[in-house]
């Protein structure tokens, strides 16, 4: 059994807690558990890609290999498209739509993606993922902070490795108990928004 | 703390060195090995731990440790090594008493630094120093253990070169056994090995006592293969074939991933220490043809094992970072399987092909939202336009007013270069106001010798420190202006009006979120003859967000679209984040606003209120 996932965003969107509850939950599976992120510019709105590597033999790595990740969890579109080159053909992706527009295309030097130019990059790559207004929701139910574990809660949605009820458990224990409460409210959400049957499928 | 943890290599490293028993622990800042001091810190309330001002100072403070025979760890990042080499390279000289291990973390890729470095050269091969070179966390927990022991049998300070990508790994760590030696402080002198003189040295028969410990350095490293050759750390792999693999530190990870992607059994050698094992890099070249070495970053090894080749006359092809491999950067197992399938050892399966990787916009760092520097920046944009200012910068979270859209310093070199050479531009005789733009922490680590030069020589530059209270940069170490140490307990705030003032500078002290008042006070600086700083004091506002010690009245600013012409005046010269441009007006994403206002005071046009 191996799963790599890479989550990919900006500074400030919670990809460590993202990748902590990942690990612990397959710690207390008993499995290998290896990983990295960038995180020197982390809360200065650069790109953060965390690597999550899990498995029931010795990982030696703890870089994800190009065209290995079983899941992408894109916390920001371009960030997804520019680390698609790590999934896996045969991966699926989940894709925050809520574009972060960077300080160059800011002040018109540079052009952000279109929604359809996305779309089809991540196409060309791998055959099945989700594309969900994660953000949306979670500003809308109060936070952007709760991005996170509402893609958490996607993940559950579309990994059977991940449990849905035990990955609640490892999220409650990460956050600290004034928020929890909403954080869990999101983190279903977040499951909806892959089981319901509108969800935002995108198929090649 | 649980016996079995998912933490990061540098967390590894401090368990390593609090079950080592170290007593004194130093350091300065500097991804990525700022968290081994901050985790011991943390973890063991007992021990001495400090933020040195710098990382020389950092190194000297262990080596007064060591000589009281305790064992003790200084911390540091590449760049902070090239500070402290001058002390290094007479420790090498004179030994240690009490185990002292030297961190020396590189950034193979500078994801977090201005320069990348392989400081095995300059350890190693300048400074004859021995070196473990861990390919995990796990591993790097060992050999920070390991080289407490080494130390103290060999007399010499021992060197943990962890890269990136072990000290900010996470794997799962055991906690092990305690090897703390049982010993109270003591000191004795030996004037013959720690004063460090040019004097006849009669133990050596009265040759000159620096070349004497020369000798010794040169002699020790008969010893230090001796160690490498018995280390639990190198290892040899059977494998099939006549083209073999040597994996230095991290590269054995990525050899071994890719030959498990591969399904390849090629023979290994597993190096973790410098000096290399002789014997067993002679028992491994023989019957190969081929070996790639795999290292970050320098071709260090590689030169080591053609040499050996050399002596022995083998006809052994030895390709490594020199020629073949990449000659900059971080490794992966991508580039390990590119050197496979160029040897036409293996075709690569289909997804680990060239992959074109689509364009994107890229990303540059920014200040936070509601940053104090960002305003300060602006401040200064718009001084040094209005009379043809130069700015050099230096090291910290306003470093990022050297990209676009504010495009301020011109210059961005290492700690503490700003006022230096800021001081060389004006010494020229050029016709334009020179500004100097450095933070606190960074004004205390080397800043402050190139003020007290500048000033003595008459220097005629305006010098701004930004200070925030903390080393915001690597995530808020206090420093000697902060009135905390590494434990948050209340110390001696040292002031940096202070400091300048006896300096004999003048000294403006402005808050950074008052634009006018900023402005108004670099303007003065600027025209003034001699040194003048202008401190722009605001705490840092990512440590503080949550704090009532705000510098500034919050104030909800809408963007008044009929006024606003889009010309970009708040885009291009503040930057802030939560200002977006679209269809020739500027918004504000309310979602990350935190209403610090200054936009509004930014704009010329009154559209912003």
């Amino acid at each position: 059994m191996k799963l790599d996932i890479i989550i990919a965003g900006v500074g400030g969107q919670g990809n460590l807690l993202a990748s902590v509850a990942l690990a612990n939950y397959a710690m207390n599976k008993g499995l290998e558990v290896f990983g990295t992120e960038t995180i020197g510019a982390a809360q200065r709105g650069g790109s953060v890609i965390s690597h999550m590597r899990i498995s029931d033999k010795k990982i030696y790595s703890p870089l994800v290999p190009q065209g290995s990740a079983d899941i992408l969890l894109g916390f920001e579109p371009v960030e997804a498209v520019r680390n698609i080159h790590f999934l896996s053909p045969k991966g699926k992706f989940i894709i925050n739509n809520y574009p972060i527009p960077t300080v160059l295309c800011n002040m018109g030097m540079d052009q952000y993606p279109s929604e359809e130019e996305i779309l089809n990059i991540l196409r060309s790559r791998s055959p099945q993922g989700y594309v969900i207004d994660a953000s949306e929701k979670a500003k809308e139910m109060g936070t952007l902070m709760m991005t996170n574990v509402i893609m958490l809660g996607a993940l559950t949605g579309i990994e059977p490795f991940f449990d849905k009820q035990e990955m609640q458990i490892i999220i409650a224990e990460l956050l600290p108990q004034k928020v929890l409460k909403n954080n869990l409210l999101a983190y279903e959400e977040g499951y909806k928004m892959i089981t319901d049957s509108n969800a935002g499928l995108v198929t090649a | 703390m649980q016996k079995r943890k998912f933490i990061m290599g540098d967390d590894a490293m401090a368990l390593g060195a609090i079950e080592a028993g170290v007593k004194v622990v130093t350091g300065y800042p500097g991804t990525p090995a700022t968290e081994i001091l901050e985790v011991i810190a943390k973890e063991r309330p007992d021990l001495y731990v400090e933020w040195s001002s710098n990382e020389k100072v950092a190194t000297e403070v262990a080596m007064g440790a060591s000589l009281a025979n305790m064992r003790t760890l200084a911390v540091m990042k590449h760049n902070g090594t090239n500070v402290a080499t001058d002390m290094i390279m007479h420790f090498a000289f004179t030994g240690v008493k009490g185990g002292y291990v030297l961190v020396s973390a590189d950034d193979p890729g500078a994801n977090s630094s201005q320069n990348e470095e392989d400081t095995r050269i300059l350890l190693h091969t300048y400074g004859h120093l021995p070196i473990l070179d861990p390919a995990s966390p796990e591993e790097a927990k060992e050999m920070m253990k390991n080289a407490f022991d080494l130390s103290e049998k060999t007399g010499s300070a021992y060197v943990l070169r962890p890269v990136m990508r072990v000290c900010h790994a996470r794997a799962i760590i055991e906690e092990g056994e305690s090897t703390a030696p049982d010993r109270e402080p003591s000191f004795e002198p030996d004037r013959s090995r720690f004063v460090m003189s040019a004097v006849n040295e009669p133990k050596a028969g009265g040759k000159m006592r620096p070349m004497w410990r020369h000798e010794l350095l040169n002699a020790k490293q008969e010893e230090y293969k001796e160690i490498s050759e018995k280390s639990p750390f190198n290892w040899i792999e059977e494998g099939k074939g006549r083209t073999g693999f040597i994996g230095c530190g991290i590269g054995f990870a990525y050899i071994k991933e890719a030959f498990s992607h591969l399904d390849l059994n090629l023979p290994i050698l597993k190096i973790g220490t410098l000096p290399l094992p002789p014997q067993k890099v002679r028992q491994f070249l023989k019957g190969l043809e081929r070996v790639v070495v795999v290292e970050e970053i320098e071709p260090v090894v590689e030169r080591m094992i053609k040499e050996i080749c050399f002596e022995d006359g083998l006809k052994v092809e030895v390709l490594g970072r020199e020629k073949f491999l990449p000659a900059e950067g971080e490794l992966n197992t991508q580039i390990v399987l590119d050197a496979i399938s160029k040897l036409g050892i293996k075709e690569l399966p289909e997804e680990f092909k060239p992959f074109d990787k689509p364009k994107m916009p890229i990303r540059t760092r920014t200040q936070c939202v509601g940053c104090s520097h960002r305003s300060l920046l602006n401040a200064m944009k718009e001084v040094t336009r209005k009379y043809k200012g130069i700015v050099t910068g230096d090291i910290g979270c306003h470093d990022a007013g050297s990209f676009p859209p504010i495009e301020l310093q011109s210059t961005i070199y290492c700690m503490g270069a700003s006022i230096p050479m800021a001081a060389g531009l004006a010494s020229t005789g050029l016709d334009r106001p020179v500004v100097a733009m450095i933070g606190d922490s960074t004004f205390f680590h080397m800043g402050l010798p190139g003020l007290v030069s500048a000033s003595y020589n008459g220097a005629n530059i305006t010098v701004v420190i930004g200070e925030n209270g903390t080393t915001a940069m690597t995530g808020f170490q206090p420093h000697a202006g902060s009135g905390v140490d590494v434990r948050e307990n209340e110390v001696p705030k040292i002031s940096i009006e202070a400091v300048a003032k006896a300096v004999g500078a003048t000294v403006r002290t402005v808050n950074p979120y008052n634009i006018a008042e900023t402005k108004k006070a670099l303007e003065e600086a600027i025209k003034e003859k001699g040194v003048s700083v202008v401190v722009a004091k605001a705490p840092c506002f990512l440590r503080n967000s949550k704090s009532d010690q705000l510098f500034f009245t919050p104030r909800a600013v809408e963007v008044d679209v009929d006024r606003c012409n889009g010309c970009k005046i708040c885009i291009n010269d503040f930057g802030c984040p939560s200002l977006r441009y679209m269809d020739g007006k500027v918004s504000i994403d309310k979602a990350t606003c935190v209403m610090c206002g200054m936009c509004a005071d930014v704009c010329k046009r009154g559209a912003i209120v």
